[in-house]
């Protein structure tokens, strides 16, 4: 029906765009021809202008003002980044673009999830020298189990070195704390309700309780 | 307004990268924002520029902005927040602007000549404005029933296509076309108004 190029027809989508009544493609196809033709820019500015002064007469500016208030916020606008906010359609095609680069950054997050999980258990020994052998065992399962998942996500995953590393390393102490509080609660599901005098310990069956 | 926001489509167009998208809804709202601004702040010199800041932080905000409310509602908010953090500079900071000083040497010989004026504030931007306002009406009376009818059900009433097609019983289509005609014939009247400054285009 409506073709694109001829005059009225593209006038009077645009019209319908102003009032927000034109569908996706038709906004899509009435923006590009507004960018590209300055006649239908000046339809643009004059019927708004005619919608604000029916509203309100005293919303009648200079037009003279309003074309340079538009031109500087142009010139501004032009220094500004594009702006771009996360759409799933957009956000598939960027994985896979990005997935032969990540390989290398996949030993990097491998590499810190390790020194993750070691700062870990270190600390933890550290922490706790022999109080908890129980622990022990479970920082010492968590290498094997929990290395594996971030990797994996790490080669889906699109980005930098950084992030990726930062997040897996969040993840990983995440996890750990969260098995070892499963495992506590395991260990000391008995004892703890009969009142053992750690307060972790008792965080932790506060914790799985509320789970 | 419980009508599903009519600048839905444009905000879209804007997440997905289209900077004129922008500049379309600039244009939409700039008379507005700026009068907003202009009662918060008194010195008319300031307003353009603290509505330009206004539109570059919506801007930047835009992917932030979840359609939660209507466009407009966050761009008053961000207006009215960008105006106050002016007000609160300019208090730590003062400094005189064109028209405050004008404002305070009113009873002097000395008129602000050298420099030149914000054409907000000048008699011939005023003149162009209430020529504006009074071709608009007479323009609008000029209309078939028809149109007059149709445009002022979506600009004054703010109602949508659907809802005008439903009081004036005639198909969605016709509603569009009518308010497209009536635009039409209400902007040639304007357009020797509008079109003042040869070489300057939109």
């Amino acid at each position: 029906m409506a073709i694109d190029g001829f005059g009225d027809s593209a006038k009077e989508r645009l019209s319908a765009l102003a009032d927000g009544e034109l569908d996706r493609p038709g906004s899509t196809t009435s923006c590009a021809a507004w960018a590209g033709d300055a006649a239908l820019r000046a339809d643009w500015h004059a019927w708004h202008l005619i919608g604000d002064v029916l509203r309100s007469e005293d919303l009648a500016s200079n037009p003279g003002h309003d074309r340079d208030f538009c031109a500087k916020l142009r010139l501004r606008l032009q220094a500004e980044p594009v702006v771009l906010a996360p759409m799933p359609a957009i956000a598939e095609p960027a994985g896979g673009r990005s997935d032969r680069r990540a390989r290398p950054s996949r030993w990097a997050a491998a590499g810190a999830v390790a020194a993750g999980v070691v700062l870990v258990v270190g600390t933890f020994a550290v922490v706790r020298p022999g109080e908890w052998p129980t622990a022990q065992v479970a920082g010492g399962d968590a290498p094997v189990s929990i290395a594996a998942s971030p990797v994996g996500a790490a080669s889906t995953e699109e980005a930098a070195v950084q992030p990726v590393a930062i997040v897996a390393d969040s993840k990983v102490f995440r996890d750990a704390q969260l098995e070892r509080y499963l495992e506590a609660h395991k260990q000391f599901a008995g004892t703890s309700a009969l009142g053992v005098p750690s307060a972790f310990l008792r965080s932790a069956t506060v914790d799985s309780a509320a789970r | 307004m419980n009508a599903p926001d009519a600048d839905a489509p444009l905000v879209e167009r804007v997440k997905q990268g289209d900077v004129k998208a922008f500049e379309m809804l600039v244009v939409k709202y700039q008379r507005r924002i700026e009068r907003l601004i202009g009662r918060m702040v008194r010195d008319v010199d300031l307003v353009p520029d603290i509505a330009q800041e206004t539109f570059i932080r919506a801007y930047r905000a835009l992917p932030q902005f979840r359609g939660d409310s209507a466009f407009y509602t966050w761009l008053y908010r961000i207006a009215v927040n960008t105006a106050k953090k002016s007000l609160m500079e300019l208090k730590r900071d003062p400094l005189v602007t064109e028209s405050a000083r004008a404002g305070r040497d009113e009873d002097d010989d000395n008129p602000r000549v050298e420099n030149e004026p914000s054409d907000a504030a000048t008699p011939d931007a005023v003149l162009a404005s209430k020529q504006i306002a009074s071709a608009v009406n007479f323009a609008v009376e000029a209309l078939s029933e028809d149109l007059r009818q149709a445009i002022t059900l979506r600009e004054i009433e703010g109602l949508s296509y659907e809802e005008i097609a439903e009081l004036m019983n005639c198909p969605i289509g016709t509603v569009r076309s009518r308010i497209f005609r009536a635009r039409e014939a209400i902007a040639a009247r304007l357009r020797p108004l509008l079109d003042t400054r040869e070489g300057d285009r939109w």
